[in-house]
């Protein structure tokens, strides 16, 4: 049932026109992410005092709607935490991610155009981000690694599904979303389903054990759950495989 | 209807079947041991008592309300500036023919623009839809030419030198446009040429009219002129525009990592657009447990695990409130 064949895989720098880019796939998700800024931003938009972080999300098929202004709004607000605005004042940080492939639930009719949370996409899109991000050199306070954590009910006892697919998403109770800083702080939440605070509480220990796994003092118990790829890791390791590729010449 | 009684009229219909022969009997009693009055209860040399509130409007440079009774007037002056470059016939003033000259900077660049706008509803007889009225465009040429004539505005402040030759007279940081004449100080700003000029839009509107609207405009003006600070322009030989010293800057926001942080409730307009994070809650209490239906955190990292526990408990008492107020 597991959905993480393959680890995640990202692409760095790779469209010529845009400060910093990135593409990025992970669990059946791939995202096509582009950086521009700092830029001039328009007057009418501009902060004496900082700059002013601009988000678009465009779906996969169709035009962007209601669901799209959503994801910008909550990732809007969590990358400006990040970035250096103090930095940049008056300038604008504009960050384009282009969903190209996304998974598919097979036993519903899919629609093009549906008003409902689209959750389960928000941590490949802020791993998109943030490593575009990285690829303009924008300077960040910190990066991000986000996980989607599917609460179900399996023969009466409870398990959580880390990167769950379309179809365990649907059988869930209830689906969770956390980012954390590489501080370990806690920077998003977004619960929806039928949960109680004990509940949460345990989602929020694997999401962290998951995010984070050097704060957390927890052992990895091998259980099923955390199967996850530790993204953290991985984000050091591709930017660090991307500088030394561009200082091979020396 | 008349009675047999008497032909004893009212004094409300008196005035208004014969306005004139009202306000004389007033003005003359008949009976001598009655001290005329006019129809308002005023002596004859009572002024009414002006009221006058500055800094009302926000988005303007100056602004003055005037209150005379019942005329109410509003003024707002507004600065933006013109290059001299833009001025067509334009001819730098020297020094020397500052005071006696033919060359009068305020009037020939035209660097205030007084304007009165006498507002629908003001008085009955302002209708809606009309062209500006008679009365509205002899108050804006009597205005204007007081304005000139009068020298109220020292013209060489709303001079704007290059930046070296501006940096020596620093008071005009935060400048008050005032009535009383300056003396002229900037002798060494002079030898600088003028870049640009400030022009004043000085906009009155009338909200209630009831007579005497040329005293009453020019008591806005002057407070509202009075009140006007302007930011301080120079120009930027570099970027070849001009530039403002910012008045206002939003320094006094706290800086990140001072660890302290409110936690607002229910939070109106203006604590929404201040404040970075939020949380939601979405809590069911009508099981015998709490069941959370939803939370949604974004925008910090204040809110941890602990915190966030906290915020269920506010919304559980939230739910309480409004379970009240719909049942």
């Amino acid at each position: 049932m597991t959905t993480t064949t393959s680890g995640p895989e990202a692409l760095l720098s790779h469209l010529h026109s845009a400060d910093g880019s990135a593409t990025f796939s992970y669990a059946g998700y791939t995202i096509i992410g582009a950086v521009n800024g700092p830029i001039e931003a328009q007057r009418r938009d501009e902060i004496p005092e900082e700059a002013v972080v601009d988000v678009v999300v465009r779906p996969a098929a169709g035009v962007g709607g209601t669901r799209e202004r959503h994801l910008e709004a909550l990732l809007q607000s969590t990358l400006r935490q990040i970035i250096l605005v103090t930095n940049f004042p008056r300038a604008l940080i504009q960050i384009t991610l282009q969903v190209t492939v996304a998974p598919e639930n097979e036993y519903v009719n899919t629609k093009v155009v549906q008003a409902n949370t689209n959750l389960p996409m928000l941590p490949a899109l802020i791993q998109t981000a943030v490593l575009a991000l990285m690829s303009a050199a924008i300077p960040l306070t910190a990066t991000l690694t986000s996980v989607v954590i599917a609460a179900t009910t399996e023969d009466g006892s409870n398990r959580d599904i880390i990167n769950p697919t379309a179809r365990e998403i649907e059988k869930s109770r209830s689906l969770h979303v956390f980012a954390f800083t590489s501080h370990g702080d806690l920077i998003l939440t977004q619960s929806e389903g039928e949960f109680t605070m004990k509940e949460w509480e345990d989602i929020l220990a694997s999401a962290q054990q998951q995010c984070c796994p050097n704060t957390s003092g927890d052992v990895n118990m091998g259980d099923d759950a955390a199967t996850g790829a530790d993204l953290g890791t991985f984000t050091r390791s591709v930017m660090e495989a991307k500088i030394a590729s561009d200082l091979y010449w020396k | 209807m008349a009675t047999s009684k008497s032909m004893t009229l009212s004094s409300t219909t008196f005035a208004k079947l014969s306005p004139h022969p009202y306000l004389l009997a007033n003005l003359q009693p008949a009976d001598p041991s009655t001290t005329p009055t006019r129809t308002n209860g005023r002596q004859p040399s009572q002024t009414r008592t002006p009221y006058i509130n500055t800094s009302s409007l926000s988005h303007a440079h100056g602004s003055a309300v005037v209150r005379n009774g019942d005329t109410t007037v509003i003024c707002g002056v507004r600065g933006e500036t013109i290059l001299t470059s833009a001025i067509p016939n334009y001819r730098a003033p020297s020094p020397s023919d500052d005071s006696s000259s033919s060359l009068d900077e305020a009037r020939d660049y035209d660097l205030l623009v007084p304007n009165i706008e006498l507002a629908t509803g003001c008085a009955p007889n302002f209708l809606p839809g009309v062209p500006p009225t008679t009365l509205a465009q002899t108050l804006s040429t009597r205005v204007y030419s007081l304005l000139h004539s009068s020298k109220l505005v020292d013209v060489s402040r709303l001079r704007i030198y290059p930046e070296e030759a501006g940096k020596e007279n620093k008071e005009e940081d935060d400048e008050k446009m005032d009535e009383a004449e300056e003396i002229d100080e900037y002798a060494v700003a002079e030898d600088k040429a003028v870049k640009a000029y400030w022009v004043l839009y000085i906009d009155v509107l009338f909200i209630s009219f009831d007579g005497n609207p040329f005293d009453t405009a020019w008591t806005a003006i002057l407070a509202a002129l009075r009140d006007t600070k302007l930011p301080f322009a120079y120009w930027d030989a570099d970027r070849e525009m001009v530039l403002c010293k910012p008045v206002f800057t939003a320094k006094e926001k706290q800086k990140k990592g001072s660890g302290s942080y409110w936690i607002l409730v229910d939070p109106d307009r203006l604590e929404e657009g201040l404040c970075d994070e939020t949380v939601t809650v979405v809590v069911d209490k009508l099981g015998r447990s709490t069941k959370i239906l939803g939370i949604s955190k974004h925008g910090g990292t204040v809110v941890g695990p602990e915190l966030t526990k906290k915020m269920v408990a506010t919304a559980e008492s939230r739910w309480e409130q409004i379970h009240a107020a719909i049942e």
